[in-house]
């Protein structure tokens, strides 16, 4: 086919990307290089929303902050998850009968808005009426009946075990299809040369699933990188308590929506930009780096 | 594989973009506020798609309050019935999402004639964008009160842009079966007396007082109801306005040892109680006391119809610097004519008459809340104390009223500040610098 027909067949979906998302994107990121009055645009300022974002309170601490509630997200949902969901994929995949019906299960909290599933789990953990702490206490576990959500040390980790137990039904569905993906006469091979089952699954399986592990990590970056209605949902847009449960995103719509600075639009737009290179970088690299793996396996 | 993955990376970025970038396309991250919103501005659902009228005299409003638009008709039918030239459409957009639908709509040429608009520092973006049309000299807002106009004027010019349509009020209610049941005859008059009825409801096994501390905007709600005498009040504002104080003055200070004073009265593990927690305390007689706004009426009588509630002023703290209880209050709401509609006379003699008494009357008889327009009666009996109380002895919701004209705003800084403090984590004079420092990013005194 020549390149020109080609063209003409992408073209719609070009057209509405370009005017959907490339110009939008644009437009927002140019709003960064201005200084806003409210939604009247004023002069070209450069850089100083971003500097604001570096040199001036409350950006100096919120934005380290934030980051770092990001980057612990992404570390303890990548780590639970990854494993955890393997695992049940893992085992799922060698049942043949209720396979089906145990991954919808799975993947049935996955289908709930997370705005939902916050609600309900700052109930289920309220310290007054929560069923949990209820249930630690009548089994006289009541020194287990901790402020879940209340202790600022806590709240994050609680808040990153709510998000896994949402999500865990992306990764074992992902695994198990790439589980059924990997031809059995390899695993088979290896078991006539003597490999046992744990032998098999690292020599063998593994190193096949990377692909499925790579793409499960970068959606989970992204994922945490921009998470908003969870933390939303349980620690509303100040990240209650005392910052603990702040977030990128949240930090962004207290910046755009609840401030009365009439530049809103002008640093919000600089803290999005932020955002957006911090994952574009970061998926990048992460891309990269198991593209690299993955040759050398198909090699 | 390789091209399923890729795939996958691609569309997931490109969701990304869309989420992080576009201020326009953010709007989808505040569909979500059900659940931890700010309810000092009473949120609503639902959505509504807008057609502005052409014909002349056709007036079209816009206004966050979803759940009061029965109510507006009702009231603006009065309106056009003696102005038959006017034809007056009330539309009504979800709250979370109504600051952007307004900003972008004063912008383009399909917006409202008149618009409901936020109040205090919120209001600021809009008036900046030129949205607004000046007010003074046009409408008469002469013996209202002056934190209420603050409201409606611009940080910048000092002119006025919009008219205050409600206030709400902050003081503390009560169960009156759970106070008698512990032999409390009557609320208290001085601070021992406060701290003796909280000893005796607590021997009888309920939480003397609900506060949800998990939700830090409704912190700075709590210190106000409990210590504002002890900060000194509207004195103190203007001192801090002028500069010849900061909030790590003594007193300040003082005030916050206050609210950490009655830790124990709020319960264990406050900071984990959310403020749906605490409200469902207060309504089903789990805790005798809840500091709170008087937007909470309508919840709390809908929630428990058979609770005996009360309202009064807690009493000045000892050592404060004057004796007298207070009700802080902020106005909530106010309407403005747009620069860009096309019957801006009639939109301003709608205007004017929003100012009058016949309007506010109708407010509080329909839309049940305290009304901006000062004279108006109440038929609801606790209304009308609220109102009283503040017509008696105002003082302004000091962090909103002055603090919410740049990021970060006040509220957020002393809700964070009072969570680390009840959880120990910082003393009053460290949350009190925190606050000082975190406003001095953008607050000048004496600007």
């Amino acid at each position: 086919m020549r390149r020109s027909t080609g063209l003409l067949f992408v073209a719609p979906a070009l057209l509405l990307f370009g005017m959907f998302l490339l110009y939008p994107m644009l437009t927002a990121f140019s709003y960064s290089f201005f200084s806003w009055g409210g939604t009247a645009r004023g002069g070209f300022v450069g850089l100083d929303n971003f500097v604001t974002l570096f040199t001036k309170p409350p950006f100096t601490t919120q934005v380290p902050r934030a980051l770092l509630h990001n980057v612990l997200f992404f570390a303890g949902t990548m780590l639970i998850q990854n494993t955890v969901g393997l695992g049940i994929a893992f085992l799922l995949y060698r049942r043949n009968r209720t396979r089906r019906a145990l991954q919808t299960l799975y993947a049935i909290p996955y289908l709930v808005s997370p705005i939902v599933i916050g609600y309900l789990w700052t109930l289920l953990l309220s310290p007054n009426f929560g069923p949990v702490n209820t249930l630690l206490g009548k089994i006289g576990l009541e020194s287990l009946a901790l402020p879940w959500l209340g202790d600022p040390d806590l709240a994050i980790w609680v808040v990153i075990a709510i998000s896994v137990w949402q999500w865990i039904g992306f990764p074992v569905l992902l695994y198990g299809a790439a589980l059924g993906g990997i031809p059995e006469e390899l695993s088979e091979a290896a078991r006539v040369d003597g490999a046992g089952h744990w032998d098999t699954f690292r020599r063998i399986t593994f190193p096949l699933l990377v692909p499925a592990i790579g793409t499960v990590s970068v959606l989970t970056f992204i994922f945490a990188m921009e998470a908003f209605a969870l933390p939303y949902a349980i620690g509303g847009s100040i990240g209650n308590p005392a910052g603990a449960t702040d977030f990128m995103s949240l930090l962004f719509y207290r910046t755009a929506f609840d401030s009365g600075d009439p530049n809103a639009i002008g640093v919000s737009s600089a803290l999005a930009t932020l955002l957006f290179i911090v994952i574009f970088g970061g998926a990048l690299a992460a891309t990269s780096v198991l593209r690299r793996h993955e040759q050398k396996i198909t090699a | 594989m390789n091209r399923n993955r890729k795939f996958l990376a691609v569309t997931g970025l490109a969701a990304v973009l869309a989420a992080a970038c576009s201020p326009a396309s953010s709007s989808d991250t505040t569909s979500s506020a059900a659940a931890g919103g700010d309810a000092s501005s009473a949120a609503g659902g639902g959505d509504a798609s807008s057609a502005a009228g052409g014909a002349s005299g056709d007036l079209t409003i816009w206004s966050w309050r979803v759940e009061d638009q029965k109510a507006y008709e009702k009231i603006f039918a009065t309106y056009t019935a003696s102005h038959p030239g006017v034809k007056i459409t009330v539309k009504t957009f979800k709250s979370t999402e109504y600051n952007t639908i307004l900003a972008t709509g004063l912008a383009g040429s399909d917006g409202p004639d008149i618009a409901q608009v936020r109040s205090y520092g919120q209001l600021q973006p809009t008036i900046e964008s030129g949205s607004l049309v000046p007010l003074d000299g046009k409408v008469d807002l002469t013996g209202w009160d002056e934190n209420v106009i603050k409201s409606a004027e611009g940080k910048k010019d000092g002119k006025l842009y919009s008219v205050p349509l409600a206030v709400q009020t902050l003081q503390m209610f009560y169960n009156k079966d759970l106070f008698s049941s512990a032999g409390i005859e009557a609320p208290p008059t001085t601070w021992a007396e406060f701290t003796d009825d909280i000893s005796k409801l607590a021997a009888k096994g309920v939480t003397p007082i609900a506060v949800g501390a998990k939700d830090g905007w409704t912190l700075p709600i709590v210190h106000q109801v409990l210590a504002t005498p002890r900060f000194g009040g509207t004195a103190f504002e203007t001192a801090v306005l002028d500069g010849s104080k900061t909030f790590t003055d003594k007193d300040f200070v003082a005030s916050l040892d206050v609210v950490n004073g009655l830790k124990d009265a709020f319960g264990k593990n406050v900071t984990g109680v959310a403020y749906t927690d605490a409200q469902s305390l207060f309504t089903n007689g789990g805790a005798a006391m809840f500091p709170g706004g008087s937007f909470e009426l309508g919840f709390f009588s809908n929630q428990n119809p058979d609770l005996k509630m009360g309202v009064f002023q807690v009493p000045a703290p000892d050592g404060s610097p004057s004796d007298t209880p207070v009700t802080p209050g902020y106005a909530d709401g106010a309407f403005g004519l747009s620069t860009k509609s096309k019957n801006s006379e009639a939109g301003l003699e709608l205007l004017k008459w929003m100012a009058t008494k016949d309007f506010g009357q109708q407010v509080v008889d329909e839309v049940k809340q305290l009304s901006a327009v000062p004279g108006v009666t109440y038929s609801d009996p606790l209304l009308q104390q609220m109102a009283d109380n503040y017509k008696n002895s105002p003082t302004p919701y000091l962090l909103l009223t002055d603090f919410r004209y740049g990021t970060p705003s006040g509220t957020d800084l002393l809700g964070t500040g009072i969570q680390q403090l009840l959880l120990g984590d910082k003393d009053s004079a460290a949350v009190a610098k925190d606050l000082q420092d975190g406003l001095a990013a953008w607050f000048k005194p004496g600007s």
